[in-house]
């Protein structure tokens, strides 16, 4: 890891599955970097895409969705809209060169507090290795 | 597909007005929307033409887009079907942002029948305001022989100039000087050509030979012209460059045929904050250009809109500094659709991208998990099993 950076991360965890598997990494006492934030939004699907570019351009370094894994989503679908979702904000920022590789969707059950903080460290490592958000750092947005 | 070759032929203009007239006078459609000279002699407007004797001054062909057809469609029948059939004339492009608004419940489609022609593209509103009269013989000369140099940037790369949602469909490609084919494209259409008489005895082989040709020619500058916005406004220097000039007029969403919202959220009460947010942003980023949020505004707009995007070039006609907005958008669009294999506009039964799924798709999307992270067996109280 570079010597002074360390990056902001965004860490959006839907409240059913995503968060949950923060509650299991907590019963485990399983530790995942300070500097990552967690945000709960009740489902992935319910994240706008708006949030997502806000946090890019005022301040994270990266961005990490989690919901429940495909079949589990508690209101059905809300994880495969969110995957589309995704999928076009990271098309959109890819077409544009603005770093879609700073932002990750992973599936994270209730369970898996081993996933969800791998995920986290795995994250913040790539991210430090990238280096600062280029669009944060700009006044002029 | 069999068509119609129009009696007339002097001017392919006057051939389908003469059309819509017997349409009209035999009572085949009740009412035709198109563009229409306004009385003043420098701009078009979309009317609803009910008296046979006031097509003489419509314009199936006019030389600008000042309000998206989809839009001047969509505040029609916004309360639902009208009673009678109403034939409209649009671009092939407002008629795909008009599918859109039907999908997205913001037009309703019934009864309403889509007159579509080739289209040779439009001027920017900003040179034809300049001298309409002047603009109108140059848009004229030009539309005939195909120049795409006069046309809007937009136009020039078209390459869904022959729309496939239409009802009827007017070829001009490979047609002798001055005249013009009809198509029915739909069972609808054909209704309407065998009540107002028309024959469908002419093969379409040589329109469809020249319009894919023309296509092939078109996608190949669709991917040249893209890959120079792609060059220009990649990463932050060149996009904040593109948008610098911005005013937050937001004239790009309001004239947008498929930002239908009422409200948009970019310029609802929740997107205003209180101050000790901007002192905030503007200690952590040195300063903060007010009003705050512009980027968010067109990258946010891409988010929602992209996938609907026409790339009719509203937007740029309306942009008061002049920025590329349409052709960035356009960029972005084109590729985001890609990825989820939709077109908007090519037919009312694709349903929205957004609204459906498919539970295998998008492999890259997800980001597969290594079962044991290098780094995970170091931390404190860390259990090596899989929890």
């Amino acid at each position: 890891m570079s010597g002074a950076f360390t990056p902001k991360i965004i860490y959006f965890m839907c409240g059913w599955c995503g968060s949950g598997g923060s509650e299991t990494a907590a019963a485990y006492h399983l530790r995942y970097p300070e500097n990552v934030l967690p945000f709960r939004v009740n489902c992935t699907g319910s994240l706008s895409s708006v949030h997502i570019l806000r946090a890019l351009i005022e301040g994270a370094d990266g961005v990490i969705i989690s919901g429940c894994h495909p079949g589990d989503c508690h209101y059905e679908d809300g994880n495969f809209r969110a995957r589309r979702r995704v999928a076009t904000v990271k098309s959109i920022l890819n077409t544009l060169g603005l770093g879609e590789e700073r932002i990750w969707f992973r599936y994270v059950a209730h369970g898996e507090g081993k996933r969800f903080v791998d995920t986290a460290e795995e994250f913040n490592d790539l991210i430090a290795e990238l280096g600062p958000n280029p669009l944060k750092e700009r006044n002029d947005t | 597909m069999n068509g119609s070759k129009l009696p007339g032929a002097q001017d392919a203009e006057k051939s389908v007005l003469a059309f819509l007239k017997t349409g009209l006078e035999k009572r085949c459609f009740e009412a035709v929307m198109m563009s229409h000279r306004v009385p003043a002699g420098d701009g078009y407007a979309y009317v609803l033409i009910k008296d046979p004797a006031l097509l003489e001054g419509a314009s199936p062909l006019p030389p600008v887009i000042p309000v998206q057809g989809a839009k001047a469609l969509s505040a029609l029948t916004r309360w639902g079907p009208p009673k009678e059939t109403i034939l409209a004339v649009m671009h092939p492009c407002e008629i795909r942002a008009a599918v859109e608004l039907f999908k997205l419940k913001q037009a309703s489609l019934d009864h309403i029948v889509f007159l579509s022609f080739d289209c040779p593209g439009v001027m920017p509103l900003s040179d034809y305001v300049k001298n309409p009269g002047e603009a109108d013989r140059t848009y004229a000369a030009a539309r005939r022989k195909w120049e795409s140099a006069k046309m809007r940037p937009l136009c020039r790369i078209c390459n869904e100039f022959v729309p496939a949602a239409s009802d009827l469909h007017i070829g001009l490609l490979g047609a002798e000087e001055g005249s013009a084919w009809l198509f029915p494209v739909s069972p609808e259409g054909r209704r309407i050509m065998d009540s107002v008489g028309l024959e469908t005895a002419v093969s379409s082989d040589a329109w469809e030979r020249e319009a894919a040709e023309r296509k092939t020619v078109r996608e190949k500058e669709r991917q040249e012209a893209h890959q120079v916005s792609r060059d220009r406004v990649s990463g932050p220097d060149g996009l904040l460059a593109a948008f610098s000039s911005c005013i937050n007029c937001h004239n790009c969403m309001r004239v947008c045929p498929v930002c239908y919202c009422r409200q948009c959220y970019f310029d609802s009460e929740a997107f205003k904050l209180p101050p000790e947010n901007y002192v905030e942003r503007a200690r952590k980023k040195g300063s903060l250009r007010l009003p705050a949020d512009t980027l968010l505004f067109h990258l946010g707009r891409m988010s929602h809109m992209a996938l609907s995007c026409v790339s009719c070039g509203t937007c740029e006609d309306a942009c008061p500094m002049d920025i590329k907005v349409g052709q960035i958008f356009s960029l972005v669009a084109d590729n985001a659709q890609k990825q989820l294999n939709y077109l908007p506009g090519r037919s009312r039964e694709d349903p929205l991208p957004a609204s459906v799924y498919q539970e295998e798709e998008l492999e890259g999307v997800e980001k597969p998990y290594v079962e044991t992270y290098s780094r995970t067996g170091d931390r404190d109280g860390a259990g090596s099993e899989n929890q």
